[in-house]
């Protein structure tokens, strides 16, 4: 191990665990972990969700103690807080950006260490410098914007530039292209090989087989909280990563799903549809057990368009049709009430009441199915009972607020919430973001299932693999038109990213 | 926390007791202190004395526990308590100087409190969901209108209540059925509505749902905006309920009639357990927390031990305890 | 010069009612600042303000009143800003919200020519005003210590009622205690009730569940005092006490016109002072005579007999 005596100029620093162990109360969470980051290096953290990464990367960052073990930085035994870690240089990017939402660019990068000028602050010199920090990430974001009007993209680039400006010597980032786009994760990419050049030790966190693959020089594997081993990134294939985060093979990821016949019925069809400014023009139609898929990049539109369809959006031009009867829906309930349902994207900001109950979340949706003049509350357990088993919800103590379960169990609680009202039309954005291999794989089967039983779904997602995966059909936007709808043969990666850049199609990509 | 157990249902039935009981230990240790600090607290006519004055603040916080649960807030009840009584004792002297002091002129005079209860409630709301303006705004102006108001009609004076209908109208607030004043009766009933209201029906799921989560009130097909106003017709709504046992009392309004109860109705709230910033509500906790308002005024009344001068202090004080029990923050430091 | 203000008022009356609309050389301007009526007392100060501009300026049609309501200091001494720059005031009467922070204010006004008469509440510097006009706050509790003293034979438990921890407060209270000092009156206990009515009734609520006999109230004040009454009422003990409010508010003024035995007398403490302030001052606008000087109102006792002459039916308080 790497651990020798060494100044910071050289490139051997290292972050080193040894045997952490954390508990929480009596739940021992992390099983003797060891870990060794060199200087230099793309040391990939895989493992599926509750298997202890956020908590090990935790205690490395210094957000947490270890329950037990040791932690060793530059060759000496360290116990720190996140801001003794940070001012070494070992720094965290949250997975849930840690941004003041009303400060702007430049302030959020230089929060807790203005640059001062006698007693006053030197904005000058911290818009320069703001702004050379985010043009070497590839960003353009104007450092006077507040945080709070970026797009989720941009906000990741000012917690990398802020990371950057900080001289970070270990870079821990967790799921950093969760939120960012093909072209996005590219420049992030370079910039961490840039960084990897100049020794800095990168930890990576994702789900992304394809991304570990392509960036990483070392991975560790966790399950359950134990460790699995170190490797070399050459020495594994993807499936066996998938193989030794799981411990047991995964069948084929995205199920066989029947195709609807030529002459099903035609559900939901969208004529012409603006909203001045966001949707430029969008039509296409949906039929009865047909997977609709959405691709595009971040920002193209597809969560608007989708939200202006079930009332969530006014000043909408354009026909929307839901069973051949034309409809403008104010609000959601009245989509509700046409069997029409969305599922968001945003699980903790508009799909869940994090601090509520699981059964008051899953019946918020449905709530009126449960009461006459008062909710009956035994109807309504045992719906939420027989739901959580449908849906597979793995929660050993059903008493929890939402916010405690884990990201796939979040997700499958929102699914539980929204087919409640048996809805014929389901519009799921982004299922599987943040989402391990394994519940991953039983969402796909959900969609299938749905589809199989006549209801009809439109998928948007960000993952390729995903969209191609599971969709009979492929829209694809692009600054906010919808460019081209693809099928069979030309339902190709390469080919829905031409649409969705504006090369082919109609939509124009300034 | 040291207290988790290996099953995790007990631990949370135990976080969950200590939570809702806790304004209820806060209370009966008041009232123990009540006890030593003079015998006469346990009379009878001391216990209905305290009763009696808790049910005003006591039925307007019931109001302002589903504004506050739905994560709003609502200044204005204080000046609107004012304003109504006002309007109430012009109208029910105006209609007596035209007609024999009657029953009718009573339940006219009800019957405009709580029509303008519930406008004045759709006012707040109205401009808090609609004209998009922060609640706390929108009620710091209302309150100051309404005081106004009251003092002009009252012409910077009293308005005092017709003698024929006062002696009719009296007994709602003195009289009792079966021991229990009036204004119990009143303030029980209103409780218990409450209670069913906020816990058992879909209009009180969706007041903790929006001031939990604004955005995923919407994203689940809640009419925000219409549940919004609702909570603020309500509290008006209680505001009119507390004035129509509150005018038969002395009889008269002014432009101090009310003073500082939307602030009384607030910690009532508080100290019962709902949440300032939204999400959650309890009606009980709120009863209780007006109880243990009252009884502290009561208490300081009944002894010469504390100078007249700090008793704001022990208030303060006692407040800023209640609620550091009943939030359990002092558990969770270990 | 301190005069009798009954001697004053006669005086006033005859020149007022002098025809001497021409006397005045030149258009005059008084700008009256008042405290927001928040309660019964201010409301009547508002009331009497208003009247009395009404029948000055037709009095003198050369005589321009501006009447300011303000709500606490700082609006008071905005106002008086205005009065100085906008209206160019040639005096200003003056009830201050509180004397202490106003008295700078004040003197900046003075500094502008203007004539200073200051109502009922004292400034921290006397040499500011050229006129002022009081109520005598000792003499209020003198006098109701001294008619409780006589009506229950110098001997008895009673209970108080005070208003606010200020110093009108405060000087009541310490006059009364004086008043009553050396009898066998035994004060049982004294409470705030913030000269309020619903305070008053929660008080005295509290003093009837604490005291089994009580021989008399002092409620200070008459809006505390018709809130003891409920109180009083709602527990049967009407044969008990009797209750010495103060102020002359019109409601207790009438009980003691017809007889009630609860409430045998009032003390008087006139929110009208503001009018004799006001007449003065234009008085001396009027003649330009040169009316300095110290003007105490005195408190004197209301019984059913002189009732009738300190009963305005008219007057919201």
């Amino acid at each position: 191990m790497p651990t020798t005596m060494a100044s910071p100029s050289t490139i051997e620093t290292a972050l080193v665990a040894n045997n952490i162990c954390k508990s929480f109360g009596p739940n021992e969470v992390l099983h003797g972990v060891s870990l060794n980051v060199v200087a230099g290096e793309v040391h990939a953290l895989l493992g599926e969700n509750g298997a202890g990464k956020s908590t090990l990367v935790k205690i490395l960052s210094g957000f947490e103690a270890p329950s037990s073990g040791a932690l060793v930085y530059e060759g000496r035994d360290v116990h720190w807080s996140s801001a003794e870690a940070e001012n070494s240089g070992v720094i965290l990017i949250h997975q849930e950006f840690n941004l003041a939402e009303q400060l702007t660019v430049e302030e959020s990068i230089f929060l807790g260490r203005e640059i001062t000028k006698g007693p006053f602050l030197d904005k000058v010199r911290m818009r320069t410098l703001a702004q050379g920090y985010l043009q070497a990430l590839d960003c353009y974001a104007d450092p006077s914007a507040r945080i709070h009007d970026l797009a989720v993209a941009d906000k990741q680039m000012v917690e990398l530039a802020k990371a950057t400006s900080r001289n970070a010597r270990v870079l821990i980032l967790d799921e950093p292209t969760a939120v960012l786009t093909g072209k996005e994760t590219k420049v992030l990419f370079e910039l961490i090989r840039r960084l990897r050049a100049q020794g800095v030790a990168i930890i990576y966190i994702s789900h992304k087989l394809e991304e570990i693959e392509e960036i990483a020089d070392r991975i560790t594997i966790l399950r359950d909280g134990t460790l699995v081993g170190n490797y070399d990134a050459n020495e594994l294939t993807k499936d066996d990563m998938a193989r030794l985060m799981v411990g047991r093979e995964l069948s084929d990821l995205y199920p066989h799903i029947l195709t609807p016949p030529e002459d099903a019925e035609i559900v939901l069809e969208v004529d012409n549809l603006k909203i001045p400014g966001v949707i430029f023009n969008a039509s296409f139609s949906l039929k009865k057990g047909e997977i609709l898929g959405f691709a595009g990049l971040v920002g193209a539109g597809r969560t608007a368009l989708m939200e202006a369809i079930i009332g969530l959006t006014q000043n909408v031009s354009g026909e929307v049709r839901v069973f051949g009867k034309p409809v403008a829906y104010k609000d959601l309930s009245e989509a509700r009430d046409d069997g029409v349902a969305y599922l968001t994207k945003d699980r903790k900001e508009k799909g869940l009441l994090l601090t509520h109950g699981l059964c008051p979340n899953f019946s918020l949706f449905s709530l009126q199915k449960f009461s006459n003049l008062l909710i009956d509350e035994t109807a309504e357990r045992k719906a939420f009972e027989a739901a959580s088993k449908v849906f597979d919800l793995r929660v050993g103590d059903m008493s929890v607020p939402a916010g405690s379960l884990s990201g796939g169990n979040q997700q499958k609680l929102l699914l539980a919430k929204v087919m409640e009202v048996a809805p014929q039309i389901v519009i799921i954005d982004e299922p599987t973001r943040g989402i391990d291999v394994g519940t991953k794989s039983q969402i796909y089967q959900f969609i299938k299932e749905l589809a199989e039983a006549g209801r009809s779904v439109i998928l948007i997602s960000s993952e390729m693999t995903e969209i191609i995966g599971l969709s009979h059909r492929v829209a694809v936007m692009c600054n906010g038109t919808l460019s081209g709808i693809l099928q069979g043969a030309d339902l190709e990666e390469h080919e829905i990213m031409r649409y969705a850049s504006g090369l082919k199609g109609n939509g124009k990509y300034e | 926390m040291s207290s988790m157990t290996t099953t995790g249902v007990k631990k949370t039935r135990f976080n969950l007791d200590l939570k809702t009981i806790g304004p209820f230990v806060a209370l009966i240790v008041l009232f123990l202190i009540g006890i030593l600090v003079n015998q006469a607290f346990l009379s009878t006519g001391n216990l209905t004395n305290i009763l009696t004055r808790s049910s005003f603040i006591g039925i307007i916080a019931v109001g302002a526990t589903f504004v506050i649960t739905a994560g709003g807030i609502d200044l204005s009840v204080g000046s609107m308590a004012a304003f109504i009584s006002g309007c109430m004792i012009v109208i029910m002297n105006t209609l007596a100087a035209t007609m024999e002091p009657g029953i009718m002129i009573v339940l006219a005079g009800v019957f405009a409190s709580v029509l303008l209860g519930s406008a004045a409630g759709f006012v707040n709301g109205f401009l808090t969901t609609k004209g998009k303006i922060e609640a706390f705004i929108v009620t710091l102006g209302t309150m100051g209108i309404y005081r106004s108001l009251v003092t002009y009609v009252a012409d910077g004076g009293t308005l005092a209540l017709d003698r024929g209908v006062r002696t009719i109208y009296r007994p709602v607030y003195y009289d009792s059925f079966f021991g229990i004043p009036y204004p119990v009766l009143v303030f029980l009933g209103v409780a218990i509505l409450g209670y069913v209201l906020l816990n058992k029906t879909v209009f009180g799921r969706h007041c903790f749902a929006i001031g939990s989560n604004e955005n995923v009130a919407r994203y689940s097909a809640v009419h925000v905006d219409r549940i919004k106003t609702l909570t603020y017709i309500l509290q008006g709504i209680c505001v009119s309920i507390a004035t129509i046992i509150y005018v038969p009392r002395l009889g008269s309004a002014s432009g101090q009639t009310g003073t500082l109860w939307e602030l009384e109705a607030i910690a009532a709230v508080i100290i019962g357990g709902t949440v300032l910033k939204g999400g959650y509500g309890r009606i009980w906790g709120t009863v209780v927390g007006a109880l243990i308002l009252t009884m502290i005024g009561n208490i300081l009344n009944l002894t010469d031990v504390i100078s007249n001068y700090l008793n704001g202090t022990v208030q303060g004080i006692i407040i800023v305890v209640a609620v550091f029990l009943q939030r359990g923050s002092w558990r969770k430091k270990k | 010069m301190k005069l009798p203000i009954k001697i004053m008022g006669a005086a006033l009356g005859v020149m007022l009612a002098l025809p001497t609309a021409s006397a005045l050389a030149e258009k005059f301007t008084i700008g009256v600042s008042i405290p927001t009526a928040t309660h019964g007392w201010t409301g009547g100060v508002n009331y009497h303000a208003k009247e009395t501009k009404k029948r000055l300026e037709t009095t003198y049609p050369d005589l321009k009143i501006v009447l300011v309501t303000a709500a606490d200091p700082t609006a008071q001494a905005n106002d008086l800003e205005d009065l100085v720059s906008v209206h160019k005031i040639d005096a200003l009467v003056i009830l201050p919200t509180d004397g202490g922070p106003l008295t700078d204010p004040i003197r900046q006004v003075k500094e502008s020519g203007a004539l200073i008469t200051v109502v009922d509440r004292a400034l921290t510097d006397d040499t500011i005003q050229d006129i002022y006009v009081a109520g005598n706050n000792p003499e209020l509790g003198a006098v109701s210590a001294k008619y409780i003293k006589k009506a229950l034979g110098g001997k008895g438990d009673i209970v108080v009622l005070r208003g606010m921890p200020i110093v009108i407060d405060e000087e009541r209270f310490d006059a009364f205690m004086e008043g009553i000092e050396g009898s066998e009156i035994n004060v049982l206990d004294h409470k705030h009730a913030n000269w309020n009515r619903d305070d008053g009734f929660t008080v005295m609520q509290d003093f009837l569940a604490r005291f089994p006999k009580i021989d008399a109230v002092w409620a200070q004040d008459d809006d505390i005092a018709l809130g003891v009454i409920e109180a009083v009422k709602q527990a049967g003990r009407e044969e008990e006490m009797f209750i010495v409010g103060g102020a002359g508010m019109k409601d207790i003024i009438k009980r003691v016109m017809d007889g009630d035995r609860l409430t045998p007398v009032d003390v008087l403490y006139p929110p009208s002072m503001i009018s004799t302030a006001m007449e003065i001052t234009a008085l001396k606008a009027v003649t330009g005579a040169p009316l300095k000087g110290t003007y105490i109102v005195g408190s004197p006792l209301i019984t059913q007999e002189n009732a009738k002459d300190y009963y305005f039916p008219k007057s919201p308080f």
